[in-house]
């Protein structure tokens, strides 16, 4: 089979999967139809606008109705109003404030995987290499305690560290929360903290992508860049420290099986040095098991991120989640779940198309 | 009836067996041994610790005096009144860590075990039936397996309520797919064995086939699953008391609830950083269980099957 022929049987089979979600997000949201109605509302809290509500998403009408109303609003970004008990942004469309919340998660989130790789795969091939010595005890633990710490808990601990009482010197300090430090590095040439902390107002500088990293670039603004990229390497290595461990295991291991593969039993035997035999031969095969957990090495990345942004007020979907949850806004909640879990998904499918290019041993079907 | 019960008879005490050798191979090897010591220590912590300490079993002792002075917005650093300080709130950091431990450790086994006992039904019936009763559950597995587990868990306890029951049902949800997943592929590859056809051929139930040679060959996955996933389940409980979404009550002696008090005072970064312990003391007890934990299920795993050593 052709990999276009895959890639579309995939997508194909991500059909059901996606309906899956939708019906599971549809049965939580209409658990407690009061908060959901409220969501719908808006700002105005009268009983006609509740009977309105109630007419458009046909709550009168039977499940299968409701549902498929529930499934055009969901596809046509009718997702409801933020709730007015919320202290900013009330009465705001849930699809505005998605659109304003996933650039930070996805730049937070990238960054995190990023380093993730970057530390875990060569720590898992160095543990795999040089197994049972000092180096491979010492990654083992080092794998051992990421896995097992909690991220809140070290997310504060780097809080502190990097905090006005740690160890750095000021201009490497992080003294405000969030994607940059305004008190550094808010005003623009124009004067105002716009766009950067900001992002809509008067300026009348665009923010180009919502991407924080990508619009600093763009205005060629580089300490502002700089600035976000230190606000952004903090919580990523705090999610990286948590999540590499499963990573570098996954890798040693796979390292382990390959070297005992007759084809590194060939390629020594005919004299190949060492390095060339790990380098060329037992870590390329290697790198293809280990891509297969990836898959649900995502959903614990994001999971991750979640706290992680809660802990740093990164102004992210995790945030997001939170105070909406913490004040009973039911469609943002479901929103955010909704949106994890299409990410979580596409994320699979994507690990899967690169596995079928990494391995081509593997049968397409 | 009575073959029923005789088998079931022969089977935990087979199981009792193994288990006991079982313990022995784990306790030659001195890491393991290690963990499993801190395990019997927490659990010995959590059967005992609130009879030792005293006073309500579930929630933090509060001291809002101490010599005359009020200490509600000013915890105390680690002194012999205190051995590990106090909290915003004045309460007692030994006294919650001590009795957390009850909390966590009781959680954990509530929704590890039922988890494992849900999820390797299904997996069972999934591996064995197979056809388009298998195909249902396994999409169901793979749809709960996309949602991240934190925010599965947050829309949960949002619909279900904030108590200490809904907590445990909501982690349930969010934990069976793993051991449906793990028992259904297990059972697939001992379906063709042998001495399964043997079993069919010599006249046995669908029933007794499945619990008298199919599960008992597929345990040791499911041990170490549930020896790791109680290091999981606590961060996870964890993680969400500190963001706020545990049951009522703040003074809850739970270890995640205490290191979220510890951010309660509001003075940002700079206070979290002038009480250390407040944060830093039932972080360490959290991450030495979990540590354990996780050290005693890779244990069982080098014990159980020594080729999955990683």
């Amino acid at each position: 089979m052709k990999l276009y022929v895959y890639i579309i049987r995939r997508l194909i089979l991500l059909i059901p999967v996606v309906i899956g979600v939708t019906v599971i997000t549809f049965i939580l949201s209409h658990a407690d139809i009061g908060l959901l109605i409220a969501g719908y509302e808006g700002k105005t809290r009268t009983l006609a606008a509740r009977l309105i509500v109630i007419h458009e998403l046909h709550l009168n009408g039977p499940v299968y109705v409701q549902f498929l109303y529930y499934f055009t609003n969901l596809f046509t970004g009718k997702w409801g109003y933020l709730s007015p008990t919320e202290p900013v942004d009330a009465g705001t469309p849930v699809f505005t404030e998605f659109m304003r919340r996933f650039p930070p998660t996805a730049e937070l989130s990238v960054i995190a995987a990023v380093l993730v790789i970057a530390i875990g795969l060569p720590l898992g091939v160095l543990s795999g290499v040089k197994k049972d010595r000092t180096v491979d005890h010492g990654t083992r633990l080092a794998a051992m305690v990421g896995v097992s710490i909690p991220t809140f808990w070290i997310g504060l601990l780097i809080l502190i560290l990097i905090g006005p009482s740690g160890p750095f010197p000021h201009f490497l300090q992080v003294t405000t929360e969030g994607q940059i430090d305004f008190l550094k590095y808010g005003f623009t040439s124009k004067g105002t903290l716009e766009p950067w902390v900001a992002s809509t107002g008067s300026s009348g500088i665009s923010r180009p992508t919502g991407f924080m990293l990508v619009d600093t670039l763009i205005y060629g603004d580089f300490p502002a860049f700089f600035n976000a990229l230190e606000h952004v390497f903090w919580p990523a290595l705090v999610v990286a420290l948590t999540s590499f461990g499963v990573v570098t295991r996954f890798m040693r291991s796979s390292i382990l099986e390959s070297l005992g593969q007759d084809y590194v039993r060939t390629a020594r035997s005919k004299g190949v040095p060492e390095k060339f035999v790990v380098k060329k031969h037992a870590r390329r095969n290697a790198y293809g098991a280990t891509t297969t957990v990836m898959g649900l090495f995502f959903a614990g990345l994001l999971s991750g991120v979640t706290v992680t942004e809660y802990v740093f007020g990164w102004p992210g979907m995790g945030q997001w989640l939170y105070t909406a949850a913490a004040h009973a806004d039911l469609v943002s909640v479901m929103a955010t779940t909704f949106v994890f879990t299409i990410v979580i998904v596409v994320a699979n499918l994507i690990v899967d198309i690169i596995y079928s290019y990494l391995d081509p041993r593997v049968r397409l079907d | 009836m009575t073959s029923a019960q005789s088998l079931i008879g022969r089977t935990v005490r087979s199981r009792y067996a193994q288990t006991t050798k079982m313990i022995y191979y784990l306790t030659r090897s001195p890491l393991s041994t290690a963990g499993l010591f801190v395990t019997l220590l927490y659990i010995g912590l959590a059967i005992f610790g609130p009879i030792l300490v005293g006073g309500n079993p579930e929630f933090m002792r509060e001291v809002l005096y101490y010599h005359g002075q009020y200490i509600y917005n000013t915890p105390l650093p680690p002194q012999p009144a205190f051995p590990f300080g106090t909290t915003y709130g004045g309460y007692d950091i030994f006294n919650g860590v001590i009795k957390g431990a009850r909390i966590d450790l009781g959680v954990a086994a509530l929704v590890v075990l039922s988890g494992a006992i849900i999820g390797s039904i299904l997996g069972a019936i999934a591996g064995y039936v197979g056809g388009t009763t298998s195909d249902v559950i396994m999409r169901l597995t793979d749809i709960f397996l996309s949602i991240p587990f934190i925010v599965l868990a947050v829309v949960l306890l949002m619909v279900l309520g904030r108590t200490l029951t809904s907590m445990v049902e909501a982690l349930v949800i969010v934990w069976w797919p793993y051991y449906t997943r793990l028992v259904r592929g297990q059972v697939l590859t001992i379906r063709e064995q042998k001495y399964v056809e043997a079993s069919v051929a010599a006249g046995s139930s669908s029933f007794r086939t499945v619990l008298r040679h199919i599960l008992p060959n597929s345990i040791y996955p499911i041990y170490v699953q549930i020896s790791l996933d109680f290091g999981n389940v606590i961060l996870t409980l964890a993680s969400l008391d500190f963001l706020g979404f545990g049951f009522a009550g703040n003074n809850l002696a739970e270890w995640g609830n205490i290191i979220g008090l510890a951010t309660s005072g509001g003075g940002g970064v700079e206070t979290i950083t002038s009480y250390w312990w407040t944060i830093l003391i039932p972080g360490l007890v959290l991450l030495a269980l979990v540590v354990a934990l996780n050290i005693l299920g890779d244990g069982i795993r080098d014990v159980t099957d020594p080729r999955l050593r990683l």
